[in-house]
């Protein structure tokens, strides 16, 4: 095993050391770039040539390094911390950004050609959150375009992320450079987004943790949209308090987000050494299987889910019931089945609204050819600006939206949607049958699949999302964790659904989870490129 | 002969005066300010800004819905509206589509005959307005200034029967906009635009037959205009046996004229779906009653009090109430003087209101205040000062802001009822004007007005003219 670099350690004790002043942040920032030069490779771009040997075998995190403002940052808070100021509970701690978030002015291209020359003139309240509260900002992280898919694959910037575990795999998506940085130590820290799965599904693939906060818990104010109704901003780290710290700097209720809730933020780390005593955990069935529609059939169909996922979570539910929970078996969350096709209209419908604006006119690619008329000058610069995964949203969203079809589908998937949200009212319910804290299901059905092996069958593709997309419908809030490791020594993730604003009892018993399995042997094996480096 | 009869609607939209935009802190009214100034990244719709609504213009939307008698909804939702233009920078409009702040409401259009028309208002909701686009040197230049500034869209069933309806219509609608502090309303800067949809048929006959819509029409004046002249085109067309299509009209300002827009092939489809970035717009019981706390007594009630309670005459009490501090002005001046309301209307409708329009205020706006018209009206009633006296009283009041007595004591301008100085003055005119006194004498009467006026000049305007008529009289017929 390697040695531990300054860049492997939490955020937590990291902030700790610089605030004692052990270590500078300039010290933490260096380390971490050095993590950078040795396993990220080359940084996304539009014309990224052949992907080479030596391409497959590194991360590929980036699309754009902020190296000057980071080192400027980092002086910045040492300077701060000499002076007897602490600039804020993330003092001095590098993270990365999505690169979904407008930072200002640093390139914020979602991952597009259409917005390959954008630059953005203002910073959204969560960036700007984490840099109130001193968190070095090391730059701009690959995803899926638009945040549109689960493995990275889809980005306009090549070569795409890789999963630090295994470069063969992909890391997940969309928030997967987030998640593949977090992993290989190239931040502590990274802000990602969920919008069906998009921070829990990758954090799963990369054995760290991610969090979905609820819906409104944090602003949206600066991130591309995809699902408006759907979109959260969240953390991902490398350990449940890391997480717990971040969504403390960067939750609460914002001027510029009427969706952002007033409800207060409650300091996410005070309860998370509490324990799980007493505490109802559910398990459903309905999360143990993959059910999906066969177009040959008309049918609904089902398949069991990975043996070694459904035992990760099993193992989780004895240890926490080890530490005093009480599981709650044959949980029924019956509407989970539709989660995926009502996901397929509603956020289908909100993406081709949320892209219309990228036309040419005002920023970002326009044609270099010249039109003959505004159609034509629409026309050519969304063919040539967005790539297959937003032209398939856009058209299916168009569909299902039209006149003709908008009760068919679009009315009709928001009745269902509710249903879904039935289902967790249902089981949160005090007065009800299950009366529970929170449900314990795989956080996906599979652990990292091969690079090219999904990518194009877009409906496979979103199966991924199958045990997460329900919480954006129902705007509950969901950790992902690692639960262990497939004998192909990839991670296996386990998700954890909670109650709205409840976030604290999820990192709680994330926390209970990590303590009952801090000896476990998966605990000490390292993610492959970390795997000799001196 | 055939008759047949206008069917019209119309289809407002109101720019409120809200201090800024709708979802923005951006300055709303950009009028004479260069192009692309009041903008941010909200407005000019950059990728990742949220809307947030600014509760004023929820507010001024209630006030218009209860003067418009319609039913304001305690939740209401915005909606997309989806299509492509480079004026609208979203790529959809943020509008009230399923669930619009208000549903149904009518206006009382009183008409000249008398009788009163009954105007339905089918629609009548919140949303932001687009950009603007010209060409120039063959060039699209987009203007978002526009962008994001308030409106409430508000239209009419086919009920008006006219082009002097229309206009009618629109003028009421004016004032009251005005009259509730909704909006400037003026049709020529663009706070108040309206389209109409007019189609005709056979008296007598129930059905609709097609309509056209006129467009891009300026000031109520040209609307009527233009709403005449396609009723007499529809006329022409009907009776030389050709249908009538569906056009949308486009109004020339300079020819006067109106002349057909490309058409569309297709209906768009908007593809309407609730806005997900903004929250239900709930109108509590406590947001309500304190938006409606002060809601004023509208001009159509406050007029027909002013016949029933000051005895006024119809002409007089609708145009006291053609503007709301005007009829503020005219009780506070009634209450002040407590003497014949007719007299205070006649000040009003032929001194003030002409000082008014001279100086372009509002009566809210006057250094003369109610008490001092009260004043000055109390000193020619008691024939301390003569009218003509008291009307350039007035003007001075208004120059110099000083209370009246002040200045007629300032500047002597007291009327002379001297019997003795009166009968000298009008013994030396008439001495010195012996041929008019013989025309007086010889049948010519009319002279005496003229033998008055001597009098007054001579005595600089002070002379009591009754006082010298009867004099005259004496002398002239002695
Ligand atoms: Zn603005």
């Amino acid at each position: 095993m390697s040695a531990m670099e300054l860049c492997d350690l939490s955020a937590y004790e990291l902030a700790a050391l610089i605030r004692k002043r052990e270590i500078s942040a300039v010290e933490a920032l260096e380390s971490t770039l050095e993590r950078i030069e040795l396993v990220d490779g080359r940084p996304g771009s539009l014309d990224a040539g052949e992907i080479t040997a030596e391409d497959h075998a590194k991360v590929h995190a980036f699309i754009t390094r902020t190296e000057e403002t980071a080192r400027a940052q980092a002086q910045a808070v040492d300077k701060s911390i000499s002076e007897g100021v602490i600039p804020g509970p993330l003092a001095g701690v590098p993270y990365t950004v999505k690169d979904i978030f407008n930072v200002r002015g640093t390139r914020s291209t979602a991952g597009s050609r259409i917005l390959s020359n954008y630059t953005a003139p203002y910073t959204a309240t969560a960036v700007e959150r984490m840099e109130k509260a001193g968190a070095v900002m090391l730059g701009k992280v690959n995803l899926d375009e638009f945040t549109h898919g689960s493995s990275s694959e889809s980005s306009a910037y090549q070569p795409a992320p890789r999963n630090p575990w295994d470069t063969s795999k992909v890391p997940g998506g969309s928030s997967g450079g987030s998640t593949a940085a977090v992993a290989a130590g190239m931040g502590a820290l990274s802000l990602g987004t969920d919008t069906g799965g998009s921070i829990r599904q990758p954090a799963a693939f990369c054995g760290v943790v991610g969090l979905k906060p609820t819906y409104g818990r944090v602003s949206r104010y600066g991130l591309i949209a995809f699902g408006s109704s759907l979109d959260c901003p969240g953390p991902v780290a490398r350990n449940v308090r890391d997480a717990a710290m971040m969504l403390s700097v960067i939750a609460g209720p914002d001027r510029r987000d009427s969706t952002a809730v007033t409800i207060p933020v409650p300091d996410y780390t005070a309860e998370i050494e509490a324990g799980v005593k007493g505490m109802r955990i559910g398990l459903s069935p309905d999360f143990f299987k993959i059910q999906y529609f066969n177009h040959e059939s008309g049918q609904m169909e089902e398949e069991p889910i990975s043996d070694e996922i459904k035992q990760a979570v099993e193992q989780a539910a004895d240890r926490l019931s080890e530490m005093g929970a009480r599981v709650v078996e044959n949980v029924p969350m019956p509407r989970t089945k539709y989660g995926i096709p009502t996901y397929f209209v509603i956020s289908r419908v909100e993406v081709a609204s949320n892209l219309h604006r990228f036309d040419g006119v005002k920023y970002g690619y326009r044609t270099p050819v010249p039109a003959e008329d505004l159609d034509e000058l629409y026309r050519r610069t969304r063919a040539e600006g967005f790539g297959a995964q937003p032209k398939l949203r856009i058209l299916m969203g168009m569909y299902v939206s039209a006149a003709q079809y908008s009760e068919q589908y679009y009315q009709r998937a928001l009745r269902v949607r509710s249903l879904i949200r039935g289902d967790f009212e249902r089981i949160y319910d005090p007065q009800g049958e299950y009366r529970l804290d929170a449900l314990l299901t795989p956080a996906t059905p599979t652990p990292a699949f091969g690079y090219g092996d999904v990518y194009g069958d877009t409906v496979l593709m979103q199966y991924a999302d199958q045990f997460t997309v329900t919480g954006n419908h129902a705007g509950v809030p969901g950790l992902s964790l690692m639960g262990g490791l497939s004998k192909e020594r990839l991670p296996l993730g386990i998700q954890l659904l909670g109650r709205d604003y409840d976030e604290a009892t999820l990192l709680r018993i994330g926390r209970a989870f990590e303590v009952a399995t801090e000896d476990a042997a998966w605990r000490k094996v390292r993610p492959q490129v970390l795997e000799g480096l001196s | 002969m055939t008759e047949y009869e206008a069917i019209i609607g119309l289809e407002t939209h109101i720019q409120l005066n809200t201090e800024t935009k709708i979802f923005c802190a951006c300055k709303a009214d950009s009028w004479g300010d260069p192009a692309n100034s009041n903008i941010c990244p909200v407005c000019s719709g950059l990728p990742g800004v949220l809307p947030v609504l600014n509760r004023a213009v929820v507010e001024k939307a209630v006030l218009l819905a209860k003067a418009m008698h319609a039913e304001v909804q305690s939740d209401s939702y915005f909606d997309r509206k989806n299509y492509f233009y480079p004026d609208l920078p979203k790529g959809y409009q943020i509008t009230q589509n399923d669930h619009p702040i208000a549903l149904g409401g009518y206006m009382d259009l009183p008409l000249p005959d008398g009788g009163t028309r009954k105007v339905g208002i089918t629609k009548l909701h919140m949303e932001e307005d687009a950009g603007k686009t010209k060409h120039e040197h063959g060039r699209r230049l987009v203007d978002f200034n526009r962008c994001g500034v308030p409106l409430i869209e508000m239209v009419t069933a086919p009920d008006l029967r006219s082009a002097d309806e229309v206009a009618a219509y629109l003028i009421r609608l004016r004032q009251l906009l005005r009259w509730l502090d909704i909006s400037e309303a003026d049709m020529e800067k663009g706070h108040l635009r309206a389209d109409a949809n007019v189609s005709i048929r056979l008296k007598g006959e129930t059905g609709l037959n097609e309509k056209t819509e006129i467009k891009n029409v300026n000031s109520i004046e040209s609307l009527r205009t233009a709403v005449e002249k396609e009723i007499a085109r529809q006329i022409r067309e009907v009776e030389a046996g050709n249908a009538i299509e569906a056009w949308t009209l486009d109004w020339d300002e300079d020819t006067q004229s109106l002349s057909k827009m490309r058409s569309k092939e297709t209906m768009a489809d908007y593809r309407y779906f609730k806005e997900p970035d903004l929250l239900v717009v709930r109108l509590d019981e406590a947001w309500e009653s304190a938006i409606l706390a002060d809601f004023p007594e509208l001009p159509l009630a406050r007029r027909e009090r002013f016949v029933r309670e000051y005895g006024l005459p119809e002409y007089d009490a609708d145009i006291l109430t053609s503007e709301r501090s005007l009829s503020d002005y005219f009780e506070s001046v009634n209450q002040a003087y407590g003497g014949d309301p007719k007299r205070v209307s006649n000040w009003l409708m032929n001194d003030v209101l002409r000082l008014l329009n001279e100086q372009g205020l509002e009566a809210k706006d006057l250094k003369v205040t109610p008490g001092y018209l009260a004043e000055i009206i109390k000193l020619v009633d008691a024939n301390t000062i003569n009218t003509p006296t008291g009307k350039a009283l007035l003007e001075k009041v208004q120059q110099t802001g000083q209370p009246p007595k002040e200045i007629v004591e300032a500047e002597g301008l007291a009327q002379v009822s001297d019997t003795g100085l009166i009968r000298e003055i009008a013994a030396r005119i008439v001495a010195e004007n012996p041929d008019s006194v013989e025309k007086f004498r010889g049948g010519k009467e009319g002279l005496m007005g003229w033998f008055v006026g001597q009098v007054m000049r001579e005595s600089k305007g002070k002379a009591d003219p009754n006082l010298a008529r009867e004099v005259l009289e004496e002398l002239l017929k002695g």
